[in-house]
């Protein structure tokens, strides 16, 4: 087909939404950097107009790109984030109590950022070699495999957020791809009991303050091993009336009992991989003024600045939080909370409404996508740039745990803005190419 | 085929699970919409006022607390001395460990680093809030560290004025001292201006007149980051009222003389003007140095409040005794008031008399003889005032004559904690000790013993009342609230009548004889040696428990006789009988008289006495005795 036709099939209102967060984003970075005498005192807004002008060359670049073109490769993709994971882990900088940077001097990179997108490569490329099998077990845990390795090298670092991002954009691109729900339910069930089971005494400590004995059970060794023995005794004799009378319930008990059994032992993983503040950001979430000075505090300034925004917002540049940095890391992960204060609920309304126009666009043209390949890379994309809007505005206004991912276009940085961007331009790639054959 | 095909024409998408993809984007999105609606339009002036919450800070700014003088108003008792206080912003130490730059500062002001270092908050080397390590540095180890401020990164000051007594012997019982409030003060004084912060008078002077000493803080508002760091470029001042001047009718130099004569002997001192209530000296042995409270350091406060001694308590209106023969006073304004007896009958003391089946005994076993009235009180013999009060008066009788003269009622002398004494009646004993009233009660009663208590200031004031013929005033401390600034005087204490009894005339000009006869032909008439003013007063010793231990009493006034009732002075000195000095308080009494109207120091009184050979003079303490003994 003719370039010039591509050109005319380019979609427009993905592009100018992405544009437009961008240039919001910029603002508020600006805004995050003015101290309380009036003062600019970053670059940060500077840096971010050079991040945000390569991004669009990315996005451009992306979407004259043939993206079938990455299905050959995807693996080696793949595998070269794998290593550089490794290597951020033993040579990577720290920042923020995490070694997730890689880079010299002033340049760097988050190599976790740019995983996801060589994950949902990989993850579309074996989706679509399997598209036909995708349904049984052993494929769904093959692809379930292809994200935990960089997911567990992301949570190593620790970058607990970012890890985590995995799992959307996994889940998305399996149901899109039509593995099936028993499956996804189960990892989103199971997951869920890792998390409450590892929360689980942090939680009667610090909200409870007493011992409760049912927590003691689920969580100590000692009587922990029998709450496990009688799962394997269940797990066996339902494997057993599986094998030999292949009724539906045997099967049904195995699912919620192993479900269970995995949980408990993930949980005892998850307390010793998580880190005591990462137990207390979940803490907090559920209550904030179990430590408001400390851990707590964070998430109290944040949900003070949003709400104190009022319906018009404080006005550009005079939010107090902000400015007397109540707020933390107000350019980055808390980027919506200054949004908010300043911008109010109509700016949200906005900024939302711009998130949504995006991802209604990108589900548009997964719909229109010419290929499978097209289809699961977009639902990766769609999940990633979802999962890291709802996380980042949620933890801003109180309704998610502290992860410290940042807010795709709005918040600063290079390397989710360059992810975020080649995600779009990935989409826009997919869009031009729907007619072909 | 299910999975990548799906039922749209075309497409390579199950449609079903696109569209439940985006349902479930858009149900997130409305709820998340929905909350914040809550968040910024429903909740928003909670959220606001949070806002404004916590980076609004006002610090105090304090006022000065005003001083104190004694009634000369030349140089103050209590003042404020220049004094700071060290803080810490851990953020800010640059380049040294805050433990080493600790030690430096400890090697110049002198205090244990260890000290310091408990008020620093572990784990906040990230913090800009500034911590108070030490209170009570001098001006020049502030201006030492001023200069080399460089090798102190992170290290501030705010004066913090220290309160400072430049008298710290007996009339740190009149001051009082102040420290900082404490809980259960606050929950007291929560609406009246004070703050978990305050310091406040805890007795004394300080404590009685807080409110007029302490001024009011001013404020100083401002908006501060998270830091804690000042953000506005002005601040809003509100700019503290200053604490009032005192002026007291205490003066010094009676006060010093009036300490030293009573010497290290537990007691008290009172010496007042009867035309006006106003208290020259109130001394009360032991007492302590409230410099030492706010000095750094473990406190010497703790120290001294386990003394068994009490030195916080001011015996002088904190403690009562039984009034022993002053009391005889009473019985003799209430013979001579009530006509109830002859003055000139007598009665014959023989040394002994048995109430009951107890025999009890006079002062002096061999017996006094027959004594009437005037020499029964100058000879302070027990067997007449016994008589007297048990066959004559009645317990009724004296009680009503003992209220008339002020006792068993607080003075209400303008110091904190005065007690009342007690003066027993017939209903009080039924209802204390559930027994009935003994004649052997009115025996005790008529010389002071028993159930009779009072304090030094009652007594003072009794005899003050017999001075005026009836007329008693409010003792008080304080004489002139003066405005520091203007030096005007704000408000002056005008004598107040505390309350005039119906005793006749005569019968305090027969009493005033009567006590005159004590100095003149009675039991004092050894001790009372000085030769500058003629002196009236009654003698008091106490018997407490059984070993031979007297409280002694000496109530007086002087001048005898004067055309200028303005120039008397009551002097009440009281000994407890907790030490061996035998009788000392007509001595000190003596001295005091010498001291006063013949316009000496103390220990000129103790030198002229012992060129005059005055025989317990060498029983007053000299410092030079110590020192060598010329």
């Amino acid at each position: 087909m003719a370039g010039n036709r591509d050109i005319l099939k380019f979609d427009v209102i993905l592009f100018a939404t992405t544009l437009a967060l961008m240039v919001i984003g910029i603002f508020f970075i600006y805004s995050s950097g003015v101290n309380s005498s009036g003062v600019s005192v970053s670059s940060e807004w500077i840096k971010q107009i050079i991040w945000g002008v390569s991004s669009l060359a990315l996005i451009i670049f992306f979407s004259l790109y043939d993206y079938t073109r990455f299905k050959m490769v995807s693996l080696y993709i793949y595998l070269v984030l794998v290593l550089l994971l490794l290597f951020t882990l033993f040579f990577g900088r720290y920042v923020n109590g995490a070694r997730s940077w890689l880079g010299i001097g002033p340049f760097g990179i988050q190599p976790a950022e740019f995983s996801k997108i060589a994950v949902i490569f990989y993850l579309g490329a074996f989706l679509d070699n399997n598209y036909k099998n995708i349904d049984t077990l052993k494929k769904f845990v093959q692809a379930l495999i292809i994200i935990t390795v960089p997911m567990l090298l992301t949570l190593a670092q620790p970058d607990f957020g970012s890890a985590i991002v995995n799992v959307p954009i996994f889940l998305v691109m399996l149901f899109l791809a039509g593995a099936r729900l028993k499956h996804l339910v189960y990892l989103v069930i199971t997951g869920s009991l890792i998390i409450y089971f590892t929360v689980l005494p942090a939680w009667s400590e610090y909200i409870l303050r007493e011992e409760v004995l049912l927590v003691k059970v689920f969580t100590e060794f000692a009587t922990m091993k029998y709450v496990l023995i009688a799962l394997s005794v269940v797990m066996g004799l339902a494997g057993a009336g599986l094998l030999f009378f292949r009724a539906g319930y045997y099967y049904w008990i195995l699912y919620f009992s192993s479900s269970f059994f995995i949980s408990l032992i993930g949980a005892v993983g998850g307390r010793m991989v998580l880190k005591g503040y990462q137990i207390m950001r979940l803490i907090i979430f559920i209550d904030p003024q179990v430590d408001p000075q400390g851990a707590g505090w964070n998430m109290i300034q944040s949900i003070t600045a949003v709400g104190a925004g009022g319906l018009w917002g404080r006005g550009f540049l005079k939010g107090s939080q902000s400015h007397l940095r109540y707020l933390p890391q107000q350019s980055s992960d808390f980027i919506f909370s200054i949004f908010s204060e300043e911008a109010g609920f109509v700016g949200a309304i906005v900024v939302f409404s711009l998130y949504i126009i995006m991802l209604v666009r990108s589900l548009i043209i997964i719909d229109r996508s010419n290929d499978r390949f097209g289809v699961v890379l977009g639902g990766g994309i769609v999940g990633m740039i979802f999962f890291h809007v709802i996380i980042s505005t949620g933890m801003a206004i109180g309704v998610m745990p502290i992860t410290g991912i940042p807010l795709f276009f709005l918040s600063y940085g290079g390397s989710s803005l360059w992810t975020a961007s080649m995600g779009i331009g990935i989409l826009l790639s997919i869009y031009q190419r729907r007619y072909r054959n | 085929m299910k999975g990548f095909l799906g039922s749209g024409a075309g497409s390579n998408v199950n449609r079903f699970r696109l569209v439940g993809v985006g349902v479930f984007f858009a149900a997130i999105f409305i709820t998340y919409l929905i909350h914040l609606f809550s968040m910024q339009v429903i909740n928003t002036l909670f959220y606001q006022k949070q806002a404004r919450d916590v980076s609004k800070r006002s610090d105090i700014i304090p006022a000065q607390r005003g001083r104190i003088y004694d009634r000369n108003y030349d140089s103050p008792l209590a003042m404020n001395v220049d004094s700071f206080a060290l803080a810490l912003t851990p953020a800010e130490v640059e380049g040294i460990s805050i433990e080493e730059m600790v030690e430096r500062l400890s090697s110049i002001i002198n205090f244990s680093s260890s000290e310091m270092m408990r008020k620093v908050p572990r784990s906040s080397s990230n913090r800009y809030q500034a911590v108070e390590i030490v209170s009570g540095v001098s001006f020049e180890n502030v201006a030492h560290i001023a200069e080399h401020i460089d090798e102190f990164p992170g290290i501030s000051w705010t004066s913090k004025p220290l309160r400072w007594y430049n008298e710290t012997g007996s009339i740190s019982h009149v001051l009082g001292y102040i420290g900082g409030i404490t809980t259960s003060e606050l929950q007291v004084l929560y609406n009246q201006g004070y703050s978990y912060d305050s310091v406040l008078g805890k007795s004394g002077i300080e404590k009685q007149y807080d409110r007029i000493l302490r001024g009011s803080d001013g404020r100083r508002i401002k908006t501060v980051d998270v830091k804690g760091r000042n953000t506005d470029r002005e601040n809003s001042i509100e700019p503290p009222e200053n604490g009032m001047n005192l002026r007291l009718t205490i003066d010094r130099d009676i006060q010093l003389l009036a300490e030293k004569a009573l010497g290290r002997r537990k007691g008290s001192v009172v010496v007042l003007q009867p035309s006006t209530g106003e208290v020259l000296a109130l001394v009360s042995y032991p007492y302590f140095n409230p410099n030492l409270f706010s000095l750094p350091g473990p406190t010497n406060f703790g120290v001294l409040s386990l003394d068994p001694d009490f030195p916080f308590l001011n015996r002088a209106i904190q403690s009562q005794y039984p009034p022993a023969s002053t009391f005889k006073l009473v019985l003799s304004a209430a013979l001579l008031d009530l006509d109830a007896v002859d003055p000139e009958k007598t009665v014959t003391c023989e040394g002994e008399i048995t109430i009951g089946n107890r025999t009890t005994y006079c002062h002096k076993k061999s017996g006094h003889g027959p004594l009437n009235l005037k020499e029964a009180l100058a000879e302070s013999c027990n067997i007449y005032f016994g008589t007297m009060g048990m066959e004559v008066l009645g317990i009724d009788n004296i009680a009503t004559y003992a209220q008339y003269l002020g006792l068993a009622a607080v003075t209400g002398i303008d110091l904190p904690g005065e007690v009342a004494g007690n003066i027993p009646t017939k209903a009080w004993k039924q209802s204390v000790y559930n027994n009935t009233w003994q004649v052997g009660d009115t025996y005790n009663a008529s010389i002071g013993q028993g159930f009779v208590t009072s304090t030094p200031l009652q007594v003072a004031n009794e005899i003050a009342m017999i001075v005026n013929d009836g007329i008693a005033y409010k003792p008080h401390i304080l004489k002139e609230v003066i405005d520091p600034l203007s030096g005007e005087v704000v408000e002056r204490i005008e004598p107040e009548i505390l309350r005039t009894s119906p005793i006749s005339y005569e019968t305090f000009q027969t009493l005033k004889k009567n006590m005159r006869g004590v100095i003149t032909d009675g039991t004092s008439n050894v001790v009372i040696l000085n030769n500058q003013v003629e002196i009236a007063g009654k003698t008091g010793t106490g018997e407490v428990g059984s070993d031979e231990n007297w409280h002694s009493w000496f109530a007086s006034y002087g001048p005898y006789d004067t055309e200028n009732p303005d120039e008397r002075v009551v002097v009440l000195t009281m000994v407890e009988a907790t030490n061996d000095w035998e009788w000392w308080a007509p001595k000190a009494a003596d001295i005091i008289y010498e001291g006063i109207f013949g316009n000496k120091t103390y220990e000129q009184v103790v030198k002229d006495f012992r060129k005059r050979r005055v025989w317990y003079s060498w029983d007053a303490h000299l410092e030079e005795d110590e020192s060598g003994g010329q």
